[in-house]
């Protein structure tokens, strides 16, 4: 069967427009909430991103003195493989270290300046069997000749961790309890809109259209309201990430620097956010169609 | 072209729309359907565009059984059958042109086909005048027009009509039918469902009688009440009506056999 594009354009067209304003609220729930999607999305790619930095599952690290001899780093090494706590630990040396904290200060040249690598301090990045028997351990090395500092930045990273676990948990719950509504709008929407157009579908069923040249204009209709919601959410979180990027460049928020997410990552997030308002209004008139249109 | 075997349907809570109607129509007959409200015209006309399926008995249209369509293909056999109805159905938004075109447009015919036939079918019901007009600004047979221009535009093989003239006046009813009788004489089957005595009187074809869901009267060149049976003879048909003012049932059946058994005969 011919289905001109011309044809289901018209229709879809005429359609969104005689009901513009239940399609404008479906379009924008879906765009808050899909919004709402995208920066969940985003803030734990941020998260895992500067968790990553910081050393993922290091549990203690021990900071070695950086005019300690090669001898007091053999010891503490040696102490450290002793240590039946510790189940894996990673050593990195000046260089390496220094490269690590050029990464952490890259917003602030001055800092950077300040540093050589003979200055930065090794340090010894250690896995712990159990994370809470992080202090205990960390004191067993604060007083070892050569060391600098034990420190647990386990706690403060897995703080960070459960912050965002539960930040996203309440995103993405807001996000699917308006990614339903906005389903149920779209539906609505398209009800209402079989139900302007009964007089035609009627004449069509009459005359022989097939069911699927009467579903199609309600179909696409469903599709571009999630396609437009989509589009708008995509601008939205475009919009914050760079807000959230910019602050911390401009506000020298050294720390986070590794937060602001490459190109790459921001394309995927987006990507899905765009797959996620098509699926929402295709399954919406999917629904109104099946149930209201009786063809 | 249409044939009933022993159709029966009944609605839910029990009403008995048609029950055991077995009849035959052939192509390029003009038939009416006539009965009182309630009879099962619509119910007829219902069954014969698959709106409703049989509960019991079959249906062929144009060497199909019906009831065996399976679901997609119901638009396909909606395409050979053109339908008009009591209040027109147009679409007020489109002009009598569009209105007309609409139908060939959803089912997916070119452009240029569209544009050809639309101009000569609004030429043959006599509205090429008018194609640029709105429903609203047409009267009332006018409008019946366009709703048979639609019906036919798409050259059906069977053109099924529901009381045509229910909204008409007398004369412009007239107008209607001689359309009617000019679709008939193209070769379209027609199936009209009227209650308009003088209309049926007056064009002499066949009379389907319905009855509570049952067939009481199948006719040659009938007329739609009983009585009139001297102009009825004139006509060469054995002189039905006067039997038929009997309301004894039995006796009915008897005249339909006989008639169906005369049909048979020929």
């Amino acid at each position: 069967m011919a289905l001109s594009i011309e044809y289901v354009a018209k229709e879809t067209a005429t359609n969104l427009w005689r009901n513009r304003l239940m399609a404008l609220a479906a379009v924008l729930t879906v765009a808050v909430s899909l919004s709402l999607v995208g920066t969940a999305l985003l803030l734990r790619q941020a998260v895992n991103r500067q968790i990553g930095e910081l050393g993922r599952n290091v549990n203690l690290q021990v900071f070695v003195q950086a005019n300690a001899t090669t001898a007091q780093i053999a010891t503490i090494r040696s102490q450290i493989q002793q240590t039946p706590q510790i189940t894996h630990f990673t050593y990195l040396d000046h260089e390496q270290s220094y490269q690590q904290a050029i990464k952490l200060l890259s917003g602030s040249p001055s800092a950077v300046a300040a540093l050589t690598p003979a200055t930065t301090p090794p340090v010894f990045r250690c896995q712990l069997a159990n994370p809470n028997d992080g202090p205990a351990v960390a004191a067993q090395f604060s007083g070892v000749p050569g060391v600098y500092r034990a420190e647990v930045p386990s706690q403060s990273i897995h703080v960070l961790q459960q912050v965002t676990n539960v930040l996203q948990v309440i995103l993405l719950v807001i996000a699917v309890v308006l990614l339903v509504s906005s389903l149920v709008l779209i539906l609505n929407a398209i009800r209402m809109a079989i139900f302007a157009r009964r007089r035609e579908v009627g004449v069509m069923k009459l005359v022989g259209a097939t069911n699927w040249f009467i579903r199609i204009p309600f179909m696409l209709e469903g599709l571009v309201q999630g396609m437009l919601g989509a589009i708008v959410a995509v601008v939205i979180v475009l919009l914050s990430n760079m807000g959230v990027s910019y602050l911390i460049r401009h506000y020298h928020v050294n720390v986070l620097a590794s937060s602001v997410l490459p190109a790459h990552d921001l394309l995927m997030t987006e990507l899905l956010v765009v797959a996620v308002g098509l699926v929402v209004g295709v399954a919406g008139s999917s629904v109104a169609v099946r149930r209201f249109l009786d063809v | 072209m249409i044939r009933f075997d022993n159709v029966s349907k009944s609605y839910k809570g029990g009403v008995t729309a048609l029950t055991g109607i077995s009849l035959e129509i052939t192509k390029g007959e003009f038939v009416f359907l006539v009965g009182s409200s309630g009879s099962g015209k619509t119910t007829f006309l219902k069954l014969l565009l698959r709106e409703e399926l049989p509960d019991g008995g079959r249906i062929w249209v144009a060497g199909r059984d019906i009831g065996e369509l399976s679901h997609w293909r119901v638009p396909y056999l909606r395409r050979n059958l053109g339908c008009v109805f009591q209040d027109f159905r147009l679409l007020p938004n489109k002009t009598v042109a569009e209105n007309v075109a609409f139908a060939l447009e959803v089912i997916g015919r070119p452009r240029s086909v569209i544009r050809s036939q639309v101009t000569q079918v609004l030429e043959l019901v006599g509205l090429g005048q008018k194609h640029d007009r709105r429903p609203d600004e047409l009267s009332g047979g006018e409008q019946q027009r366009v709703a048979v221009a639609r019906a036919f535009v798409n050259r059906p093989l069977v053109l099924l009509a529901d009381e045509p003239t229910g909204n008409l006046d007398p004369s412009t009813s007239q107008g209607i039918m001689k359309l009617l009788d000019r679709i008939n004489r193209t070769g379209t089957t027609v199936v009209m469902a009227t209650h308009d005595v003088g209309i049926v009187d007056s064009m002499r074809r066949r009379v389907i009688e319905l009855d509570r869901g049952h067939l009481v009267r199948d006719q040659e060149r009938g007329i739609y009440g009983y009585g009139d049976a001297s102009s009825t003879s004139t006509r060469g048909v054995p002189a039905v009506a006067a039997g038929l003012a009997d309301q004894d049932p039995s006796r009915r059946t008897g005249r339909v056999a006989a008639v169906r058994a005369r049909r048979g005969q020929r």
